[in-house]
């Protein structure tokens, strides 16, 4: 018997509340053993882990690289994986390999695949990939079924085949089909964090509204606690609330704790949305059962009127050089921005000899402008500032080209009243100019309508012995 | 009263990556109102200090967690070319000394 036949036998004997463990919330970066051993002596009905997100920015989907280390992530999945068997209990991983596209997701299942041999660890496991066919999307776009998020402009036909990866967030509909294949673990390419843990307790008919909402904290491990932190939670769910408390004793789960944590990294602290539909949080009550422990009750459900997928795509810039270097003359600090212009000019006239102006230069002063484009210049100008020079061009030896030519001219540039004539910067090592690998910018992040995301998004099944 | 010194957090993170969400948590129900009764003054504050017209600030309290949030389009999209702070952790310094 799989662990989830073996869950669902339980509870088609016995209704009783559901205990989740969130055991992290972006594996690869560490487990903390004692919370987690804690978690596992109480009682859990399933483990799951985050390994996604949007925030860690484009290069990771574009390229097909992991955020963690390979190291990291096979130390954790070992930990989830070897834990899960051991209780026999359904493990879930979400948004394998931190972006959640096909290749982050083989990097992922060969991991498993690798420690289920080096561990001798027999189960079943289901795996449903979240890429998107540039045919479906050309077809989506043709039938206008794309519609762009927040401030994108609308999806073309050329940023489809400009996107090196284009996934959908799958919702708790998908991690249900991987679960009804009858498995001991799930593995999903990129998914809606709540999906780990709303789909089993859709499978055991708990209220819709509170399980998402638990799922969308508890997938977070104790980042809901004072003071927040990665260590493990627990959530017991019931039909009509759930219950938290963090694995790790000094984490507190605090009614206003919990409750500012829907604040974090949304806009709208009231919802949880996912493609079937939403969880409304205006009516929810966050209750103290101790100091270290709450109750919250109150979410609903709302189904939409029609399934949507948020898609995520990244298309290549180029080739990133940089030069890292500082800077103290106050003339130079003074007057940087006419400076770098100058230089700007005078690098392009000479790499622009024989070739057209196919890259991008640009300049941050850090101690001025290097965290933001600011609306006043600064009332007084630092001591010394960070000077970072960035190039984007087709090819890494073109971006080495422009930064080399450009830490040449900006280290002798003869500005205005300059006094420091031997040299206007200080490099903390040479070479100052490094290549950092390929850019790449989000052109995608629209909702596309579906009628059938089982056609799309089908399960694969693997018996690993 | 300016908002550092009212605030227990102030706080800025991505909310997707087209755009920027602000917390500014406060520490008791009666600050909490204070600062609600002047989401006007706040919006109009925020969309100078961000260059943008106020209809692109979304201001949203939230009472479970006496704290208000503040919603504004990214200038440029996390991770673009000529972007500065990808995961925009670093945004919520022009809040600070706002007066309400």
């Amino acid at each position: 018997m799989t662990a989830i036949a073996r869950l669902l036998d339980d509870f088609g004997r016995r209704r009783r509340p559901l205990r989740s463990l969130g055991a992290s919330g972006q594996l690869g970066y560490g487990i903390p053993t004692p919370a987690f051993e804690r978690g596992l002596a109480s009682a859990p009905d399933m483990i799951g882990v985050d390994m996604g997100s949007i925030d860690i920015g484009p290069a990771y989907l574009g390229s097909g690289k992991m955020a963690p280390t390979r190291v990291g992530a096979k130390r954790d999945l070992r930990k989830v994986l070897r834990a899960a068997r051991r209780l026999d209990i359904p493990l879930i991983v979400g948004s394998a390999g931190s972006a959640g596209a096909r290749p982050h997701l083989e990097q992922t299942l060969q991991i498993v695949r690798e420690i289920a041999h080096e561990d001798g660890l027999a189960f079943r496991m289901a795996v449903v990939a979240a890429d998107v066919s540039r045919g479906e999307l050309r077809q989506a776009i043709a039938a206008g079924r794309v519609r762009p998020m927040d401030t994108m402009p609308p999806l073309t036909e050329a940023d489809v085949e400009a996107a090196s990866h284009v996934v959908g967030q799958l919702g708790l509909e998908a991690f249900r089909r991987a679960l009804e294949a009858d498995v001991d673990v799930v593995v999903l390419g990129r998914a809606c964090d709540t999906g780990i843990f709303a789909s089993i307790p859709a499978m055991l008919r708990f209220p819709a509204g509170i399980s998402m909402h638990m799922a969308k904290i508890i997938e977070c491990a104790s980042l809901c606690c004072i003071p927040g932190g990665r260590d493990t939670i627990l959530g017991v769910l019931d039909d009509h609330g759930f219950e938290l408390e963090s694995m790790a004793p000094n984490r507190r789960a605090t009614p206003s704790s919990v409750a500012a944590h829907s604040l974090y990294e949304q806009a709208d602290p009231y919802e949880v949305r996912e493609p079937s539909g939403r969880a409304d949080l205006r009516h929810v009550t966050y209750r103290a059962i101790d100091d270290r422990r709450t109750r919250v009750e109150g979410a609903t459900f709302e189904a939409a009127a029609r399934l949507t997928l948020k898609l995520e795509g990244a298309s290549k810039l180029g080739h990133r050089a940089l030069l890292i270097a500082g800077a103290a003359d106050p003339r130079f600090i003074e007057r940087h921005e006419a400076i770098f212009a100058e230089v700007s000019r005078i690098v392009r006239e000479l790499v622009c000899e024989d070739a057209v102006e196919d890259y991008r230069l640009g300049f941050r002063l850090y101690g001025v402008d290097g965290v933001r484009s600011w609306a006043e210049p600064p009332a007084q100008m630092p001591r010394e500032a960070f000077v970072m020079g960035e190039c984007i061009a087709p090819s890494p030896e073109r971006a080495e080209e422009v930064i080399r030519t450009t830490k040449q001219y900006l280290l002798h540039h003869g500005y205005e009243g300059r006094l420091s004539t031997a040299g206007n910067l200080a490099f903390p090592f040479t070479p100052p100019e490094v290549l950092i690998g390929e850019a790449y910018r989000f052109n995608v992040f629209h909702l596309m309508d579906v009628d059938d995301m089982a056609r799309l998004f089908p399960v694969e099944v693997e018996t690993l012995s | 009263m300016r908002l550092h010194s009212m605030a227990k957090v102030i706080r800025s993170k991505n909310a997707g990556p087209c755009l920027l969400t602000l917390d500014i948590m406060l520490p008791d129900a009666a600050t909490f109102a204070h600062v609600v009764a002047r989401v006007g003054s706040l919006r109009a504050q925020v969309a100078q200090r961000y260059r943008l017209s106020e209809n692109q600030v979304t201001v949203l309290p939230y009472e479970p967690a006496l704290a208000v949030k503040v919603t504004l389009p990214r200038e440029i999209v996390s991770g673009d070319v000529g972007d500065r702070d990808v995961y925009g952790a670093q945004q919520h310094v022009p809040l600070l000394d706002i007066e309400l």
